[in-house]
């Protein structure tokens, strides 16, 4: 008798201690909202991992620059300084989270009979049209590409290029650098794209890689339709004491005439 | 005459037969040699209102007396520096309740900082603003929200014949902004204020705005007080303690970059930055002007601004000026690049830059 009362009674309370754990767990997002995450936590006597923005839920600020970094690995090009072993990635191949079902088939490499097995575009018919609606009309590349343009078809766990080299989802610059080669220059030699830690040349950096800023499944999001997805603002500066509000600012002198 | 009554060179005049208990002995600068002999009488009321004072709460009434007499920090010597830290070390401790750093770093041989932005990428989104605003201990609230960086968003334009006539304004016979786009807005072509619920907005662009760190600093020329000066590294600094809050430097800037304190700063505790340097983020007072420098307290020890680090389409890139290898120098040597008001002679090491 006092056992089945202590049981469910210790399940609601482990129950009850998890999710008010989970309540208090702040989550913000590095660059772009529905990429790289982090969870707030304290590193050090007065040093949190990260400060966020209450407005946005962005990242303001790094107190650890390289937490949960790895190195970039190889790379095979010579000129440029991650071959002084001094770059790091945050890793997302091990977060390519995986439902059981998906364990079972596709992502081990064994796809089901009467799968299409050539790179032909098509409609996706029962998975990822949450990220995709509509494959044929990938809003990248202009529909000219489609999903296995960029992912392995066999390992899909992997990325692939045009020569069907599989490519590590850490390293996506090595895809997208196929086409955006201008590009891709210009962030190995770190004039495109972000990185955080020493400002030095030889110093240790975390290099921030293309998919963490661009949604490789979206660029021509948003009204500017460029590559960059549109993000919520911080809030405006406050107004100088004794001001009602900014309008001034928005008047042209056609308008004021009016 | 009574030995009370004498006055020996370590304690300072006892007149009142009672030596000032609050009266650390650690500074002997030429200064105080000098208010010594000159003033006695009046230091030693003061010693006897720093002591009334420190029992208070009050932020300012605690700054230690002796900083009031300390000299200005770029003529100090090591020593001096050191314990003008040392005592600013331990009045933030206490008042923030945290371990406080204030860190003295001097320049570094070779360095010269340097800043680029590339202003095709910015999308307005003003993290960079509040970067800074955690970095760097600004005050904040609705009674003085002070941010170094400040966003402007401008209307995208181009010429064209149909424009020719546009920007004239009527009756006044000069010329506003030309033929450049639609007729020029009237202050400063741009915003600060502008409310958006996505950011970039169509047809717009943005241009962040702070100190351009000049080489040749009209800000510095004009202070009165030489507290405000160039660094061997290139950061433009102030020693706050120094300043005499006259504003002179903020009307000679061309680029509005200096903030003031008209009230005391309200700076949370548990939101304080601990990890500063004397001539940066550490804590302002009521009555002095700030700025940018470059995240001093950070970039001496290699790390990069805070702005370069949360700018999310990575727009914003910092390096030495004097290194080939370095981001900005690459910039420099590949991208078109332009400075702000080049035409005044304030040669700034901030590089605007397009793809
Ligand atoms: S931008 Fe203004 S504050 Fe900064 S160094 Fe130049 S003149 Fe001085
Ligand atoms: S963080 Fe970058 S994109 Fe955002 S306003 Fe600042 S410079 Fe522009």
């Amino acid at each position: 008798m006092k056992n089945n009362v202590f049981l469910p009674t210790f399940f609601l309370l482990w129950c009850a201690g998890w999710t008010s754990a989970l309540a208090d767990e702040v989550k913000c997002f590095e660059s772009r909202k529905g990429a790289s995450e982090v969870t707030q936590r304290m590193i050090g006597e007065n040093l949190p991992n990260v400060k966020c923005s209450p407005k946005t839920g962005a990242v303001l600020w790094w107190g650890d620059p390289f937490d949960g970094t790895v190195p970039m690995g190889d790379m095979p090009i010579a000129d440029a300084d991650y071959t002084r072993g001094k770059a790091l990635v945050k890793p997302r191949s091990d977060k390519v989270g995986l439902l059981p079902l998906c364990g079972n088939t596709c992502h081990t490499g064994v796809l089901p009979s009467g799968f299409p097995q050539n790179k032909d575009s098509r409609q996706l018919i029962m998975m990822h049209q949450a990220i995709v609606l509509d494959a044929t009309k990938l809003p990248h590349g202009r529909s000219a590409i489609w999903c296995l343009d960029c992912h392995h078809p066999k390992e899909r766990n992997k990325l692939v290029d045009h020569r069907d080299n599989p490519i590590s989802f850490d390293q996506p610059q090595k895809l997208c650098g196929k086409c955006h080669g201008e590009v891709y220059r210009d962030w190995r030699e770190g004039i495109h794209g972000k990185r955080i830690g020493e400002w030095a040349s030889t110093g240790t950096k975390r290099w921030f890689v293309c998919t963490e800023c661009h949604n490789p499944h979206n660029v021509q999001h948003g009204e500017r339709n460029r590559g960059i997805a549109q993000h919520q603002p911080e809030v405006a500066p406050a107004l100088p004491k004794g001001m009602k509000t900014a309008d001034h600012e928005r008047r042209h002198h056609d308008s004021a005439r009016h | 005459m009574s030995k009370d009554m004498s006055c020996n060179p370590e304690g300072g005049c006892a007149c009142s037969g009672k030596k000032a208990e609050a009266a650390p002995v650690e500074s002997v600068s030429s200064r105080r040699n000098f208010l010594k002999s000159a003033s006695m009488l009046s230091v030693n009321s003061l010693l006897g209102t720093a002591a009334l004072m420190t029992m208070s709460d009050d932020a300012r009434a605690n700054t230690e007396w002796a900083e009031w007499f300390q000299g200005n920090y770029r003529l100090m010597s090591d020593e001096e520096k050191a314990l003008a830290r040392g005592r600013l070390e331990r009045r933030y401790s206490r008042e923030y309740a945290k371990t406080v750093i204030v860190d003295g770093t001097p320049a570094q041989e070779g360095v010269l900082m340097g800043y680029a932005l590339n202003i095709k990428k910015c999308i307005g989104c003003r993290r960079c603003a509040k970067a800074c605003v955690e970095e760097n201990n600004q005050s904040r609230g609705k009674d003085q929200d002070m941010e170094w960086i400040r966003v402007l968003k401008m209307e995208k334009g181009e010429f064209s014949k149909e424009k020719m006539n546009q920007g004239y304004p009527e009756g006044l016979g000069i010329q506003v902004g030309g033929n450049a786009y639609s007729p020029a807005g009237v202050v400063l072509e741009g915003e600060h204020y502008y409310q958006a619920d996505a950011v970039p907005e169509k047809d717009s662009v943005y241009m962040p705005i702070a100190c351009m760190q000049c080489e040749k600093p009209p800000c510095v020329k004009v202070c009165p007080v030489r507290t405000t000066y160039r660094e061997a590294d290139g950061p433009v600094v102030i020693d706050y303690n120094w300043c005499i809050g006259c504003r002179m430097c903020m009307s000679a800037c061309p680029y509005w970059a200096r903030r003031f304190n008209w009230s005391d700063p309200n700076l949370p505790k548990e939101a304080m930055n601990p990890v500063t340097h004397y001539l940066g983020n550490r804590p302002r007072m009521k009555g002095v002007v700030e700025k940018c420098t470059f995240c001093i307290q950070r970039t001496r020890k290699g790390r990069y601004p805070a702005c370069v680090e949360v700018c999310p389409v990575g727009a914003r890139k910092f390096g030495n000026l004097l290194d080939p290898e370095s981001e900005v120098s690459r910039i420099i040597a590949r991208k078109h690049v332009f400075r702000l008001k080049a035409e005044q002679n304030t040669f700034p090491k901030f590089f605007y830059f397009m793809d």
